[in-house]
């Protein structure tokens, strides 16, 4: 039997390895130019930018204000937009529609527009986020056109764009096409771009959340949650009663935001809602009130049958509670021993757990006597095997 | 005899073409999966997902058994990545060094009796603190139980968040690597179910307050050959694989998971020596048995710095341990193989770690013995013999630089000049004797697994940014 090592080196081995010898020379050669290449263009190309960069700070304001000259130098053009949209996405008010003006006025916007509209793939793409960025509300119909492209890449990227505009303005065309389901896009890349567009009129979302049914309403619900402000509070009441959980879950998390006497009753209901989540989101949003009112209700939820529901009230009521020890005293006559260890737990996670234990003995009483040593057998019960619990780590450092 | 020796160099042929085809794949797949990243990255503004009311938060576990060298600057660099909302959890297993004390004192820590319940199995828990100066930062005091896996499995237990984000507690995380990582998820929020990023050499930079300040390659060769093998895995290895959805592993040093995933899987396998590719195959496995479309990534810019061996004797131990580790995990899974429901996973992912990745220091040893006899034999020329070695070697430094212009395309972090000419000189060094200590080390590995009775072993620890001397 002959070896295919054998076989090979009798068949031809000066031309096959020889040949596959020389493939791989070659490529390591083409590798190590490409190296050397690609660093002497990069250090050339930025050493000429930064040099612009400084001129171009140096000379900011007349270059904004006076004919753009600049446009039909390449790397100037480059530089001042780069320069400009920085500027623009920290600028606020006259300044933000100067610069915007001096985009307009130089072309470098209908440039962006073109080249969204004609470009193809990534330089597509790049276009459409640049777009974006200059928060001019002329870039909406281009970015509007690329939300219906092929690929999913310059939707995303279109979305993007939308989003870095931030004008309700922009929300309309995604509103639309999303709720008659033609766009097509990674609902978190939706969601950040609705909910930076709809920060500042949340009212735009409303007719389409009525409208739209299933999953998309769901996710306009969720925008709402982030966005809605105190005047809102009759559209979320609508939705507190929902037959989506996600909905009433969204609605309890809006009502966060508006008057905390209107949203104390939705609250209470949402409270001892049917889903976990839904609760959840109740218990953190009366935490987040943080009135007194909410007490005897975040003490129910001491009891809920959710853990997570249990440590949020806690946290509520650590928020909400102005004397403690009376809290304490109504938790442990409640006779739920899931609420009493969960509230020693969030007060250990504060450091307040001592402190207070301290305040308690000085206040002294045979009540206060049978409170202390109530919490000291939940605190006993918190998971911590105590015969593990070495003595050195018991004291505070 | 001599038809034994033709027949095994045949064997041997046709194994050294096979792999070599493959890596030519991966190389060629590794390429256009960057290209096709890079111009994904200019449509996302990581701003955007810090901001973002709708970005998940994450809990960060970090094990640490006997890391005093470097646990506070590892935790003050996690304390200052941007990042909207982390949980970071350090859990102390059993370190019989100042690890918990250091802790103690830097961060303030205060105990404090927190809800414990345990999900998944690991040893008990002494102790848990919170801190006074961080309400984000919570350590477990637990009872080493002689593994990672376990110690992170403790994490686990205590972590709230949707998704758990491992590191290592000799590693730096740069500051926006979770929110790089975080958007690979965000492209797709239900399919991506674990996603990794590249895990790069930490000796010879400099770190300050918790921040690597400079980057520079090490004076040391046994380092920088470190630097192109892990290049090499990660911009070549993973980036491949990773693009045809066939990851087999995620590091243990840097990986981000959804967390009800790693619960439903049981969490990390206690006994596992490589727990990470162990959770990675499992993932896999539990996922295919549901038929249930998911992404396991891997992005290559999110960086995490990490300590690498720096003396022969801590890095042949590591190899070792990760040729237990691999051969551990195939073995235990080896009813994947070639299973319908385990589709890609099963014929071609993990036939390719038997074959190529554990079979490969055996399979090299007696090529090295039969090729080299069959010469002395006079049944193999020995002009082709060299012809073939030359091949060999210059196929190999060419996959290797091929790593080195991924980085450069992607990263690029070795700014000087005379960094990146170290860089690839080495790739035309590190065939000998470099690859075959490498070899004789994973043979070794082999031998303690089928031995039994190896517990973990770790390697020496240095602080951040301390300069090796030589």
């Amino acid at each position: 039997m002959v070896s295919a090592f054998e076989a090979l080196s009798q068949a031809a081995p000066a031309e096959i390895l020889l040949k596959a010898i020389l493939v791989c020379v070659a490529g390591i050669s083409v590798l190590l130019s490409f190296i050397v290449l690609r660093r002497w263009l990069r250090a050339r190309y930025f050493a000429r930018r930064d040099r612009q960069i400084v001129y171009t700070r140096q000379h900011w304001e007349e270059l904004i204000s006076a004919p753009p000259a600049w446009r039909f130098q390449p790397l100037a053009g480059e530089v001042m937009e780069t320069l400009l949209l920085d500027s623009i996405e920290v600028s606020q008010g006259e300044e933000l529609a100067r610069l915007v003006e001096c985009l307009r006025g130089s072309g470098l916007l209908d440039k962006r527009i073109r080249e969204a509209r004609s470009r193809k793939r990534w330089r597509r793409r790049q276009a459409l986020v640049m777009l974006g960025r200059t928060r001019a509300v002329e870039a909406i119909p281009a970015l509007t056109d690329a939300l219906e492209a092929g690929d999913m890449e310059t939707r995303i990227a279109a979305v993007r764009g939308m989003g870095k505009l931030a004008l309700p303005e922009a929300a309309a065309p995604m509103l639309l096409l999303f709720c008659q389901e033609r766009l097509s896009v990674p609902w978190t890349v939706l969601k950040n771009a609705l909910w930076a567009c709809c920060s500042s009129r949340p009212q735009v979302l409303l007719p389409h959340l009525r409208a739209a049914a299933g999953l998309p309403r769901e996710l306009l619900a969720r925008v709402l949650a982030e966005v809605a402000d105190a005047g809102m509070g009759d559209e979320l009441l609508a939705l507190v009663s929902d037959r989506s959980a996600e909905i009433r879950a969204a609605a309890a998390r809006a009502l966060a935001r508006v008057d905390p006497q209107l949203a104390l009753p939705p609250l209470s209901q949402l409270a001892g809602d049917g889903e976990w989540f839904v609760r959840l989101r109740a218990v953190i949003s009366l935490g987040f009130l943080g009135i007194g009112e909410a007490v005897p209700i975040l003490i129910r939820c001491l009891g809920d049958r959710n853990r997570q529901v249990r440590q949020r009230a806690a946290w509520g009521l650590m928020r909400s509670a102005k004397d403690m020890p009376d809290i304490l005293r109504r938790v442990v006559e409640a006779g739920d021993n899931y609420g009493v260890q969960v509230m020693v737990a969030e007060l250990e996670r504060c450091a307040r757990f001592a402190p207070l234990l301290d305040q308690m003995r000085q206040s002294g009483g045979s009540q206060a006597g049978r409170l202390i040593s109530s919490l000291l057998q939940a605190r006993a019960k918190l998971g911590l095997d105590p015969e593990l619990a070495r003595p050195q780590y018991a004291s505070a450092p | 005899m001599i038809e034994l020796l033709q027949l095994s160099n045949s064997a041997l042929f046709v194994y050294y073409v096979l792999s070599n085809l493959f890596y030519l794949a991966l190389l060629i797949t590794a390429f256009v999966a960057t290209a096709r990243h890079r111009h994904r990255l200019m449509s996302l503004r990581l701003e955007t997902l810090e901001l973002s009311p709708f970005t998940p938060p994450i809990s960060i576990l970090i094990a640490a058994h006997n890391e005093a060298a470097t646990i506070v600057e590892n935790v003050a660099a996690v304390q200052a990545l941007d990042y909207p909302s982390l949980e970071i959890i350090v859990i102390n297993d059993g370190s019989t060094d100042d690890t918990l004390p250091l802790l103690r004192s830097s961060c303030q820590l205060r105990p404090a009796s927190l809800l414990y319940v345990p999900q998944v199995a690991s040893a008990p828990v002494r102790a848990i603190y919170t801190s006074a100066a961080d309400e984000r930062l919570i350590v477990l005091d637990k009872i080493g139980a002689g593994t990672k896996a376990d110690a992170i499995n403790a994490g686990l237990n205590a972590a709230t968040s949707p998704f758990v984000c491992v590191i290592d507690a000799d590693s730096i995380l740069e500051k926006d690597a979770l929110l790089r990582l975080m958007a690979e998820v965000f492209s797709d929020p239900l399919g991506v179910v674990a996603v990794g990023g590249i895990i790069r050499v930490l000796n010879g930079s400099a770190v300050s307050q918790g921040r690597v300040s400079e980057i520079r390659l090490s004076g040391r060769a046994l380092e920088v050959l470190q630097v192109i093998e892990y290049l090499r895995a990660f911009l070549i290895g993973r980036e491949g694989w990773g693009n045809v959805d066939m990851l087999p592993l995620i590091s243990g040093a840097f990986g981000i998971f959804r967390r009800d995933i790693v619960l439903a899987v049981g969490g990390y396998r206690a006994a596992a020596i490589g727990e990470d590719i162990d959770l990675v195959v499992r993932m896999h496995r539990w996922l295919m048995e549901r038929r249930q479309g998911y992404r396991i990534s891997f992005v290559p810019e999110p960086t995490c710095w990490t300590m690498v061996p720096s003396s022969l004797k801590d890095l042949g131990k590591q190899r070792a341990r990760w040729q237990r580790g691999l051969l551990d995990v195939l073995w235990q899974n080896r009813d994947m193989l070639f299973r319908r429901p385990y589709g890609r996973v099963g014929w071609v992912m993990l036939p390719y770690l038997w074959v190529f990745e554990l079979a490969a220091p055996v399979v090299e040893t007696i090529g090295y013995c039969t090729i080299l006899l069959a010469a002395v034999l006079g049944v193999l020329s020995q002009a082709f013999l060299v012809q073939f070695a030359i091949f060999g070697y210059a196929f190999a430094t060419l996959i290797s630089i091929g790593a080195v212009v991924q980085e450069e395309v992607t990263l690029r972090r070795y700014g000087h000049w005379t960094e990146v000419a170290r860089l690839l000189l080495y790739c035309f060094a590190e065939h000998f004797p470099y690859r075959q200590m490498n070899m004789l080390w994973r043979l070794r590995g082999m031998w303690q697994h089928f031995r039994g009775g190896v517990m973990w072993e770790q390697a020496e620890r240095k602080r951040f940014g301390a300069e090796v001397k030589a």
